[in-house]
């Protein structure tokens, strides 16, 4: 096997400089995070400081953070009229979204203890989804097999009444909301990070080359020869 | 060339360098690569197959089945290397009577009248036997065999220089690609009635941009590829920057943050003279004289005031009467002063000066220089650019430096390209 190629940190630092990065590219960057994770303040601001423009209206942002913020504090149901109210096509063409939030729903009444209430919403609104759907059953199963628990939460699947069942529902809806606004779903900064991660992860194995450990400081570290 | 470069000056700007972020014409390599898109009609072994006017369909019509008869076909170019994939797939309308097709890559000057692997510097995923056959009669075993009614493809994986296969659409195997030279997708027909349909050359020949990385990776079965993609990502917390918001960190990143505001605000709006007094009154340090590195680059931003000016009479004009600039060195007027000797001042060598942007440049200076006057900062240096554009220089030579390494081979990274993709990603119903 040939050894490993070396790079200086002079060598290194020569390429680094030589490489083109545009600062409306950035900005962009910066405005795309801003605007996808829905800091709405944040990106109205950024807009009017750098001049970036958003590639989306940020009146928009402002309703689907109500949505999501609904969701994640289990006002399910006006959530779903929200939904309706930014795009009625999002919960028709996501069957699967549209069943998430009326799981969601059933999840909040038995956290409630309105049991009743659970039981009847079952009968009438889930269970002709899980005819539907073969998925669906299954999932709707493991849901109202929390019914048969006197404490809900000491059920195989109580882990449909931690938060973090209120907040994977949350995600979805935004998700779908951005999609429905022909918007990325996901930032691409977390992705570039990950990728210089992956990268220098990969560039390891033929060359020694300063490196960034701590993307928090953004430091090259020298390279161990 | 103006230099603002002195030796031994621990505190410089190449204003050069920090304009040529904002310049538009630095894009230009960006995937000019030409793909396959129809089968090439002009080197075809004549008699013995017909292409379709589509250029994309194949048959072969010879009676003759003698070995050296065979009816090769490649695509209108070689596959291009600068990505990470490249795949195309073909659909067996009607294998024959013998059923011997083949799918494979040859070099530019492959023999059209025999079979893809048969002859050296060429590989063939053969469908009457299953073989593959690389540079020799003799084949390997690989897969299943195909016929009339399958959709069988071909790629290359320049990352780990493999050749792979597939049928249906399900992943059979791969080869070490040992020809490192441009290689062309190629078919071949060799029985009577055989009809190959290139659904298209360029199926699932996908442009891997950033983002579609786990998904193409997903798509084309490198679980190993992904797993280490997933797992890199996920062992290596991207750091939280709340987390930060009271660690150390804080002062170095919010240093004099409000006065750096209000000084941007102001050369963006234009208003140069109040930039200049808010600075002699709060960093004099950089404004004073001694300090004519720093100063060199305010004269600079005096530019930012002759955007509105175009004829160069009046540019002298406004030199002479503005005050400004009397309180600087005349060293660093010759550099402005430049200016003036040009005909066309845009295009002179410090014409960057003039461009639209400028303003900004000179924010980023003044942000910059402002920041390090900040006793904890070591390196003045690296003020000039923020945590997140060294990440993606780190990334981007990274990448670069990866594919080098790699024979030039596989996808490039253009931060660019990926910034603005999303748009182009927009569904084109409505």
């Amino acid at each position: 096997m040939a050894s490993k190629k070396v790079i200086t940190r002079e060598e290194w630092e020569k390429k680094l400089n030589d490489v083109k990065i545009r600062k409306d590219d950035m900005n962009k960057l910066v405005m795309n995070f801003l605007v996808t994770e829905g800091y709405v303040e944040a990106a109205e601001k950024f807009r009017m400081e750098s001049g970036t423009e958003p590639d989306i209206d940020l009146a928009t942002i402002t309703d689907r953070m109500a949505v999501k913020k609904a969701v994640q504090c289990g006002n399910v149901k006006d959530a779903i009229e929200k939904v309706n109210d930014l795009n009625p096509e999002i919960l028709d063409t996501n069957p699967q979204l549209f069943f998430h939030l009326q799981q969601q729903r059933f999840i909040e009444l038995i956290r409630d203890g309105k049991v009743e209430e659970a039981l009847e919403f079952a009968q009438e609104e889930l269970a002709p989804r899980g005819e539907e759907n073969q998925a669906f059953l299954e999932e709707l199963e493991k849901t109202v097999a929390l019914l048969a628990f006197e404490d809900a939460s000491s059920c195989p699947f109580g882990e449909l009444l931690h938060i973090s069942q209120r907040l994977k529902t949350a995600s979805e809806v935004n998700a779908a909301i951005l999609t429905s606004q022909s918007h990325e779903k996901d930032p691409k900064l977390p992705s570039l990070l990950k990728m210089l991660i992956w990268v220098q992860n990969q560039l390891d194995e033929k060359a020694t080359y300063p490196r960034i450990n701590d993307l928090s400081t953004a430091v090259l570290e020298d390279p161990t020869v | 060339m103006v230099t603002n470069q002195e030796p031994g000056s621990d505190f410089s700007f190449d204003l050069v360098k920090l304009g040529l972020r904002l310049s538009e014409d630095d894009i230009a390599d960006v995937e000019a690569e030409e793909v396959p898109s129809h089968l090439n009609t002009n080197n075809s072994s004549g008699g013995f197959v017909v292409v379709s006017t589509d250029k994309l369909s194949v048959k072969y019509t010879s009676c003759n089945l003698h070995g050296h008869d065979v009816g090769s076909v490649q695509a209108n170019c070689p596959a291009p290397s600068r990505r990470l994939v490249y795949y195309f797939e073909i659909e067996v309308v009607n294998a024959g009577q013998k059923g011997q097709i083949a799918i494979g890559f040859t070099t530019e000057n492959f023999k059209m009248k025999r079979q893809p692997g048969w002859e050296p510097n060429s590989y063939g995923y053969h469908g009457d036997d299953g073989l593959i056959y690389r540079g020799s009669g003799r084949g390997e075993s690989f897969g299943p065999t195909f016929t009339t009614g399958d959709t069988v493809g071909g790629g290359i994986n320049y990352a780990t220089q493999e050749l792979f296969f597939t049928k249906n659409r399900e992943l059979l195997g791969t080869i070490y690609k040992d020809v490192k030279g441009p290689l062309f997708p190629t078919i071949s027909v060799h029985s009577p009635n055989e009809e190959d349909d290139c659904l298209s050359l360029q199926i699932c020949s996908l442009k891997v941009h950033l983002h579609d990385c786990p998904f193409l990776f997903a798509l084309l079965w490198y679980q190993d590829t992904l797993e280490s993609f997933d797992a890199a990502s996920n062992n290596t917390p991207i750091p939280n920057p709340m987390i930060q918001e009271n660690g150390l960190n804080e002062q170095g990143v919010t240093f004099e943050l409000h006065n750096r505001k209000i000084l941007r605000q102001l050369i963006r709006s234009g208003d140069i003279d109040s930039t200049f007094s808010r600075l002699w009154e709060w960093y004099p340090q950089i404004v004073q004289a001694g300090h004519i590195e720093d100063a060199f680059n305010y004269a600079r931003s005096e530019l930012a005031k002759f955007f509105e000016i175009p004829r160069l009479e009046d540019l002298l004009q406004v030199f002479n009467d503005n005050s400004a600039i009397q309180k600087f060195h005349k060293i660093y007027q010759n550099d402005t002063i430049a200016l003036l000797a040009y005909e066309e001042p845009t295009k002179s060598p410090v014409g960057h000066l003039l461009k639209m942007n400028h303003r900004e440049v000179v924010a980023d200076a003044v942000n910059a220089m402002v920041l390090s006057t900040d006793p904890n900062v070591k390196d003045a240096k690296s003020c000039l650019q923020s945590h997140l554009e060294k990440l993606l220089r780190q990334l981007t030579a990274c990448c670069l430096e990866r594919r080098a390494l790699n024979g030039d081979q596989g996808e490039a990274f253009h931060f660019h390209s990926v910034v603005n993709s999303g748009k182009e990603v927009k569904p084109a119903s409505s």
